[in-house]
């Protein structure tokens, strides 16, 4: 079988492929070994293949992998929230956390007091305490005079939100003078329904 | 001419199998069943194949992520629709294939096709003789200048050369599954995978330092050394 030029390169390609029956591969071969410029298709075409079929050809682009899950949460994980909501709980998530530093922060600072008038009319309790949001005072859990979901903060941070202690239970609490003990568990500080009293 | 006896350089480019096939029917089932969250596993290994297609046909990065995404996306809500006569992977290639060349249409990108888009495939093509061909090792991947060489020589090529190039030879899909994802015949695969190679071959064998030099077909202004 007579091969020429124009047959390798019709055929190179599949004589990578494996797609040539063993008579034709064999004169294809045999034209290839006294043929240069023929060597030299072959050589490139593998060169070629070679390179482009490497791993390290293509690359994925950087954070394609959570980009992706991020656009697919919605649908897959049966969630929905919008790409602006996210960014939206994204901003706020990082507002909390750098004001929990601020406050971390602001907990090692106590001013100097003024003058001894400029003490605190009482001692704050050394337990968590319960606040309701949108309320004006913190209390006691089980407290009477609290109504509606409360949590429970440090005392020096419901007192740094604006709440002042409640004038019935915690009354009660600060006249024990260190021996109170709230019926609560105060590490929590997990939402709990309760019922107005 | 089918041979199924392959030489050390054939099997080099052979077409890998797939192992995980049963695998990903199971999370297919399981998947249609409700634990949607398994989708994330029955794509991961195929997160770069799409987005590598979706490149290839739009040439552009960003667009090729915010396709590849769609196309995701576009698979989970059709899962339904997946028949499993054919493989996962070939019908996620097609809905990604689908979805770049709709994003292509809109944005016109079609108007800039490159002038061999117009010639006959199935005329001869005559490789140019040279001779001081220099290997181009595999170690230059490393460089990323090289590689964006080279992927700028794969965006010179007419769209459907690329697309049976990179199924074929960079994901290494078998020619009668690059023909199923792109909807042509065997013959058609064979015949345009033949044309670029030998035209990639031109564009690359002076070698790293006449890399272009002489047969670049990318456009003026657009040379990659630049």
């Amino acid at each position: 079988m007579v091969v020429k030029c124009e047959d390798v390169w019709r055929e190179i390609s599949n004589y990578f492929d494996g797609d040539l029956d063993p008579a034709p591969k064999q004169a294809l071969e045999e034209h290839l070994a006294q043929c240069a410029h023929c060597q030299s298709v072959r050589d490139g075409m593998r060169n070629v293949v070679e390179l482009y079929g490497d791993k390290a050809m293509f690359h994925l682009p950087a954070r394609f992998h959570p980009r992706l899950r991020e656009r697919l949460a919605d649908q897959v994980e049966g969630r929905r929230v919008s790409r602006r909501a996210w960014l939206v709980s994204v901003g706020v998530t990082g507002a909390l956390a750098a004001s929990a530093v601020l406050a971390a922060a602001l907990d090692h600072f106590v001013p100097l007091p003024l003058s001894e008038m400029s003490q605190p009319a009482q001692r704050l309790p050394q337990h968590l305490v319960a606040i309701v949001d949108g309320g004006k005072t913190f209390h006691v859990p089980g407290c009477p005079f609290m109504h509606g979901k409360y949590h429970m903060v440090t005392p020096e941070e419901a007192v740094r939100e604006g709440y002042s202690p409640c004038t019935r239970c915690m009354y009660e609490a600060l006249r024990s003078a260190g021996n109170v003990t709230p019926d609560f568990k105060g590490e929590e500080t997990v939402s709990i329904e309760t019922e107005a009293q | 001419m089918q041979n199924r006896d392959r030489s050390e350089a054939e099997v080099a480019i052979a077409p890998r199998s797939d192992p995980a096939q049963e695998h990903e029917a199971v999370l297919i089932g399981r998947i249609r069943g409700g634990e949607t969250e398994l989708f994330y596993e029955l794509i991961r290994p195929y997160e770069r194949r799409v987005f590598v297609i979706a490149f290839t046909i739009l040439r552009n990065e960003e667009d090729a992520e915010d396709t590849a995404q769609e196309a995701f996306l576009k698979a989970f809500k059709h899962l339904a629709q997946f028949r499993s006569e054919s493989r996962f992977s070939t019908w996620l290639i097609q809905v990604a294939i689908n979805e770049a060349r709709l994003r292509q249409r809109k944005s016109h990108l079609e108007i800039m096709r490159p002038i061999e888009d117009k010639e006959n495939e199935d005329g001869s093509y005559t490789p140019h003789d040279f001779t001081d061909w220099r290997e181009i090792p595999s170690e230059a991947l490393e460089r990323k200048e090289i590689r964006e060489k080279l992927v700028a020589a794969l965006a010179s090529l007419a769209q459907k050369y690329r697309e049976v190039f990179v199924l074929r030879d960079v994901e290494h899909m078998s020619i009668e599954d690059t023909a199923e994802a792109l909807g042509i015949s065997v013959g058609a695969v064979k015949t345009r995978l033949l044309r670029a190679r030998l035209m990639l071959r031109d564009l690359l064998s002076p070698g790293l330092e006449g890399i272009w030099a002489s047969h670049s077909q990318i456009p003026k202004g657009t040379k990659p050394w630049s």
